[in-house]
C-alpha cells in the first residue's frame, strides 16, 4: 500500500489547518454560506437540512486495518455507531457536528486519509477494480498510476473550479469492474504493437439525469504522457464545458454536444503544446510508486483444493458463499473474498463500527492487512489463502457479515434516497430491502443466478440505475413516490444503459413487478448458463413488457 | 385589518445574518434543549430573545427550559379573549411553580376587534382572519422589538412540521429557536413528569394542543396532536409561524479607497475600464475588453498610450497572442469565484505566451482562490471583500504551502524531493 512520507504527512495536516480556519470563519460569520459552500465541499462537507454529511476518500478503494479502524472509531465517537460505503469507493458519515469535523480530519490524518476532493467540482478519487493488484485476469495493477493521478489532481490550482464534478475510473484488466466507460474519463490498461503497456483512454461517460457511454478518445498513451494528455483533456474542459446550467455541465454533454472529433481535435492541440513539458512522468517515479504496491510475501501454499460441491451438501451456507463471493488470484493457492454488506433486509453499503472492527481484525490477520472498498458497495480482502477460507468464513458469520449473494440478485446497487439525501424524490432503501426479502431464498438466489439490481432514489442516479441489469428510479408523482423500471444496462465493457420498460410502479408493487421480470426469465431462457442479461439481450424487451403491462 | 406594512424593518442583526443559520443546526445534539436555549441567549441573541407561550398543554417544558436558563427573559402570552378559564388559571399556576418574573398579556387590538368581530363569532366564519386580528397583528409589534425569539414548535405535531431544524431565520432577519424541535410526544411527558410539572388542567380530558377554546377540540387516540386545532378545516398553523425561510443575506462590503493589491500592498490604481465613450486611438491606461480590441486592432496598434487587456471567460487568449506584448498590464475577469476559467487563461498567458506584465485578477476575488490564482501566474489583485482585504494586509491567507502538480508558474522542486512534489 502507499505510504505517506513527511511531505504527504505534511500536505494532509496543511489542509486541514486550512480547512479548519475555513470552518472557524463560518461559525464566526465571516464567511457566508454561499462562499463556505464550495469550500466545505472541496472537502467533502455536505450541509443537508439538520446534519452535516462527511465523505471520506478511500483512494482507489484501498485500506489498511488501522484505517478500517479508524474509521470504526470515527463512527463510534462522533456518529451513530455506523458508516455508508459509497459506489465511489469512499465512506461518508451521516451525523457529524460541524464543530467536530476538525477534530475528525486530524483523526483521519493520522492514519494517512483525508476527505479531499471527495465533493465540489473538481477532480474527485480516482476509483479502480477493487481486485487490483490480486485478480489472475490483470495485465497491470492499475493503482500506482491511480496515486499518481490523486498527488496530481489534488488542490490542482488550474482545476478546482471546473463546470462540474470529475471522476476518473481505472480497469488493470480487459474485465471492467470499474465502470470505466460510466465516468468523465476511463483510464482501461490496454498493450501496443510494441508491447509497451499503456492506457486506452474513454472520455464523456456518466449516469444522472443524461446517460451517456464513454467514447474512446485515444487507444494508447504510454505512461510517461498520461498527465499530460489529462491535462489537456481537463484543460479543454475547464474551458469550454458549460456553466450556464448546472444539469449541462459535465463533459459528457460537452462532448456530446461538440462531438468527440471537435473535442479530440482540441485535447490533440493542446497535448501537442504541454507534451514533453513538466508533466512528462519519469519511469524512475512510476517505478518509485509502483514499490509500494509490491506484491505482499506470499507463501507457498500447500495444494488446497476446495470441493465446493461437497461443502456446500455438508454446510450449504458456506458453500453458497464459497460459490459467489471468492475471486480467483493471481497468486496459486490465494483467492479474494467479496465481503458482502448486503444481508437480506438491510440497507446496501451500511456498517457497523463493530462489523469495520472485524473485517480490520480479519484483514490483519488473513490478508496481509489489506482491504478494498467495491464500487457495488462491498468489501474485499484481497489476498487470503484458500486454507484460510473456513475461518474467515466463520468469523463474518459471527458478525452478520457472511452472506454468500455476491453478484446474485440481492446484491444491489442502493443510494441513500429520501431517508437521508435532500436531493432525493423518493426512498430507495426500503426497496431494496422488500426486494432482498422477496428473493431472500438462496436457492431461488441461485436458480436466478447473475443478476444486478441497481437503484437510485432520484434522477442523479447516484444508484447506478442506468446500467443495472434491472434498473429501478423513483421519481415523485403527484406528491407519492413511483418507481420506473428499466431494463438491459451494463457497466461492464459490454456496456449499455437501461431502457424505461413501461409506466412506474407504486412502492408496495415493485418487488411483485422485479418477480415477474424474474419469473419470464427462468421461463424463456435457454438454459441455466443464459444470464438474465443475455437472455434480454436475445429477447429483447418485449416478453417482459407483456409479462408486466399484459398484450395491450 | 391594517394594510401591510410598508415601512422597512431594520435588520438589527447585521452578523447573525452573514453567521448563517444552517450552521449552527450541526452544533447540538438533537435533545439538547437546554444547550440549545443556553447558547441562543448567552451568545446568539444576548438580552434579545423573548418567548411567545400559549400556556397550552405541551408549554410547561419550555418554560421550565426558560426558568433554568433565565427565568427574567421575557415570555409574551396571546389573550385572545378566547381561552379556556381553565387555561388562564394555569398562567398563574406555572407563573408561581416556575418563578418566571417576566410575563406578560398581549391584547388584540380593541378597534380592530369592534370591526370585525363585533359579535364573537368570526371563529366561526372566518377563522384565519380571527388568528389574524387575535394573534398575528398585537404580536407584530412586540417581535419586532427582539431579534429573535423562542418557540415550542416540535417535528412530530404535524406533517408540516417534520422538517423544524433547531434554528431558523426568518425573512425579517429574526432567529427563531426551537429547542424542543426534536422532541417526541413521549419525550415531552417524559420530561413532565421527571421534573414534576403541573399539567393543563383540560389535558387529562383528551386535549393533546390547546389554542383558544372554540377552536380547539379533543384529540382521540392516535390522532395527530394537533389534529384537534380548527378541526374539519384546511388549516394548521394560525400564521404566527409561517415562514422557514433559511436564506443568508450576504454581508455589506465597504467601499474602499485603494482597491489593487500589487507587491504586498494596496495601492493607487492608474487603470480604468473601458467605457462606451471611450476611444482605441486615444484610450489610455484602460483594459480593453478582448472583444473590443480584435474588432480595433490598428487603432490600438497605433495608440501611444499604456494600454491593458481585459479577458473575460470564454474568450480565447490565443486570439491575441501576436500582441500580448503591446498590454501593460492584463485584467482576468471572474464573474463569480466559482466560475475557473480565468484559471486556464492565467496559464496560458504565464507559461504558453511568457507574458511576464502585470495579471490582474478582478470580480469575485476572495482569499480563499487568491493562492491558486498566484499559482496559475496572477500577481494582482483587485478586491472589495473586506475579509479578504485584512487577510491580504495581515499576510494570513488560507493556504496549503506544499503543492503535489508541477504549474510552473511559481513553485520549485523540493529539493531532492521526487517528481510532483513542490514548496510555494
Amino acid at each position: 500500500m502507499y505510504r505517506y512520507d513527511e511531505f504527504d504527512a505534511a500536505f494532509v495536516s496543511g489542509r486541514t489547518a486550512q480547512f479548519t480556519d475555513q470552518i472557524n470563519r463560518r461559525i464566526s460569520g465571516e464567511l457566508s454560506e454561499d462562499q463556505f459552500r464550495p469550500l466545505r465541499l472541496m472537502n467533502g462537507l455536505y450541509l443537508q437540512l439538520h446534519a452535516y454529511m462527511l465523505r471520506i476518500a478511500v483512494p482507489y478503494g484501498t485500506l489498511s486495518s488501522r484505517q478500517m479502524r479508524k474509521l470504526a472509531h470515527i463512527a463510534r465517537t462522533y456518529d451513530r455507531g455506523y458508516g455508508h460505503f459509497t459506489t465511489r469507493q469512499n465512506i461518508q458519515f451521516n451525523w457529524p457536528k460541524l464543530k467536530d469535523v476538525p477534530a475528525i480530519l486530524r483523526e483521519l490524518g493520522s492514519v494517512e486519509m483525508h476527505s479531499i476532493q471527495t465533493s465540489g467540482n473538481c477532480i474527485r478519487n480516482t476509483t479502480t477494480d477493487q481486485f487490483a493488484g490480486a485478480a489472475a485476469d490483470e495485465i497491470i495493477d492499475p493503482r500506482p498510476v491511480a496515486e499518481i493521478i490523486r498527488q496530481w489532481s489534488s488542490l490542482h490550482p488550474e482545476f478546482s473550479y471546473l463546470p462540474r464534478k470529475f471522476k476518473i475510473a481505472m480497469s488493470g484488466s480487459p474485465n471492467d469492474r470499474a465502470a470505466i466507460r460510466f465516468h468523465d474519463i476511463g483510464l482501461q490498461a490496454a498493450t501496443n504493437a510494441a508491447g509497451d503497456i499503456g492506457w486506452e483512454v474513454w472520455v464523456g461517460g456518466g449516469l444522472g439525469r443524461t446517460p451517456m457511454i464513454g467514447k474512446m478518445i485515444n487507444s494508447f498513451v504510454p505512461n510517461e504522457h498520461l498527465l499530460a494528455y489529462l491535462e489537456s483533456i481537463m484543460r479543454v474542459y475547464n474551458r469550454y464545458g458549460r456553466r450556464d446550467n448546472k444539469f449541462k455541465a459535465r463533459i459528457k454533454i460537452l462532448v456530446h454536444e461538440e462531438g468527440l472529433e471537435t473535442i479530440k481535435g482540441q485535447v490533440e492541440a493542446e497535448f501537442a503544446e504541454v507534451r514533453g513539458g513538466v508533466l512528462t512522468l519519469p519511469a524512475e517515479e512510476v517505478d518509485r510508486i509502483t514499490t509500494y504496491f509490491a506484491p505482499p510475501q506470499f507463501k507457498a501454499q500447500p495444494a488446497t483444493r476446495i470441493d465446493v460441491a461437497y461443502e456446500s451438501i455438508i454446510d450449504p451456507a458456506y458453500g453458497r458463499w464459497l460459490d459467489n463471493n471468492i475471486n480467483s488470484h493471481r497468486e496459486p493457492g490465494y483467492a479474494s473474498v467479496t465481503i458482502s454488506l448486503k444481508p437480506v433486509g438491510g440497507a446496501p453499503g451500511d456498517a457497523t463500527d463493530t462489523q469495520m472492527d472485524v473485517v480490520a481484525d480479519l484483514a490483519e490477520r488473513y490478508s496481509f492487512d489489506e482491504l478494498r472498498v467495491t464500487h457495488e458497495q462491498n468489501l474485499v480482502l484481497p489476498h487470503v489463502a484458500v486454507a484460510d477460507l473456513r475461518a474467515v468464513y466463520d468469523a463474518l458469520v459471527g458478525s452478520g457479515l457472511a452472506e454468500g449473494n455476491t453478484g446474485l440478485i440481492t446484491d444491489m446497487i442502493c443510494c441513500p434516497g429520501l431517508d437521508f439525501c435532500a436531493l432525493a424524490n423518493a426512498r430507495s432503501i426500503p426497496i431494496a430491502q422488500e426486494i432482498s426479502r422477496t428473493f431472500a431464498e438462496p436457492k431461488r438466489q441461485a436458480e436466478i443466478g447473475d443478476l444486478k439490481i441497481k437503484i437510485s432514489g432520484c434522477i442523479n442516479a447516484c444508484g447506478h440505475h442506468h446500467v443495472g441489469h434491472i434498473g429501478i428510479l423513483g421519481v415523485e408523482k403527484k406528491g407519492g413516490e413511483l418507481y420506473q423500471i428499466t431494463l438491459g444496462g451494463d457497466a461492464t465493457e459490454q456496456a449499455s444503459v437501461g431502457k424505461i420498460i413501461g409506466p412506474g410502479f407504486e412502492a408496495e408493487n415493485v418487488p411483485g413487478a422485479i418477480e415477474t421480470l424474474v419469473d419470464t426469465y427462468i421461463a424463456k431462457r435457454e438454459s441455466a448458463d443464459e444470464t438474465f442479461i443475455q437472455a434480454y439481450r436475445r429477447l429483447g424487451e418485449a416478453p417482459f413488457k407483456e409479462a408486466l403491462y399484459g398484450n395491450a | 385589518m391594517g394594510m401591510p406594512k410598508l415601512v422597512t424593518v431594520q435588520p438589527a442583526h447585521d452578523k447573525l445574518r452573514a453567521l448563517g443559520i444552517l450552521a449552527l443546526n450541526g452544533m447540538f445534539d438533537e435533545m439538547d434543549a437546554v444547550g440549545v436555549l443556553r447558547y441562543a441567549t448567552s451568545d446568539v441573541l444576548p438580552g434579545d430573545l423573548a418567548i411567545v407561550s400559549s400556556f397550552g398543554a405541551d408549554s410547561a417544558v419550555l418554560l421550565h427550559l426558560v426558568a433554568q436558563v433565565d427565568p427574567s427573559m421575557p415570555v409574551y402570552f396571546l389573550e385572545t379573549g378566547k381561552h379556556f378559564a381553565e387555561t388562564l388559571a394555569y398562567v398563574e399556576t406555572l407563573k408561581k411553580h416556575l418563578g418566571l418574573i417576566n410575563i406578560h398579556a398581549i391584547h388584540p387590538d380593541q378597534a380592530d376587534v369592534q370591526r370585525f368581530d363585533p359579535a364573537g363569532t368570526l371563529w366561526e366564519t372566518d377563522p384565519d382572519s380571527c388568528c389574524h386580528i387575535r394573534k398575528t397583528e398585537p404580536l407584530e409589534p412586540i417581535t419586532e422589538q427582539y431579534g429573535g425569539w423562542v418557540t415550542g414548535r416540535k417535528r412530530f405535531q404535524t406533517v408540516e412540521r417534520g422538517v423544524l431544524p433547531h434554528f431558523e431565520l426568518t425573512s425579517d432577519d429574526r432567529i427563531k429557536v426551537n429547542p424542543l424541535a426534536y422532541f417526541s410526544d413521549a419525550d415531552v411527558n417524559k420530561y413532565k413528569i421527571e421534573h414534576g410539572l403541573p399539567e393543563h388542567p383540560l389535558f387529562a380530558k383528551g386535549y393533546k394542543s390547546i389554542g383558544c377554546a372554540p377552536c380547539t377540540s379533543v384529540v382521540a387516540e392516535g390522532e395527530d396532536p394537533r389534529a384537534g386545532r380548527w378541526r374539519g378545516l384546511n388549516k394548521k398553523e394560525c400564521g404566527i409561524h409561517f415562514d422557514f425561510n433559511g436564506a443568508i443575506a450576504k454581508p455589506v462590503t465597504a467601499a474602499a479607497k485603494h482597491t489593487l493589491w500589487k507587491d504586498g500592498a494596496f495601492i493607487a490604481d492608474p487603470f480604468h475600464d473601458w467605457s462606451e465613450t471611450s476611444d482605441p486611438a486615444t484610450a489610455s491606461y484602460t483594459h480593453v475588453p478582448l472583444s473590443v480590441f480584435l474588432a480595433n486592432r490598428e487603432a490600438f496598434l497605433a495608440n501611444p498610450h499604456p494600454l491593458g487587456l481585459l479577458v473575460s471567460p470564454g474568450e480565447r487568449i490565443e486570439d491575441v497572442e501576436a500582441d500580448l506584448g503591446r498590454f501593460a498590464s492584463v485584467a482576468i475577469k471572474f464573474p463569480a469565484f466559482s466560475d475557473g476559467r480565468g484559471y486556464s487563461s492565467a496559464r496560458l498567458l504565464t507559461q504558453r505566451y511568457h507574458y511576464a506584465n502585470e495579471i490582474r485578477a478582478i470580480g469575485d476575488v476572495l482569499q480563499d482562490q487568491i493562492p491558486l490564482m498566484r499559482r496559475c501566474g496572477i500577481n494582482a489583485f483587485v478586491v472589495t471583500h473586506e475579509p479578504t482585504r485584512e487577510a491580504l494586509i495581515e499576510d494570513r491567507l488560507p493556504e496549503v504551502a506544499l503543492f503535489y502538480q508541477p504549474v510552473g508558474a511559481t513553485e520549485v522542486p523540493v529539493g531532492t524531493r521526487p517528481f510532483l512534489r513542490r514548496a510555494s
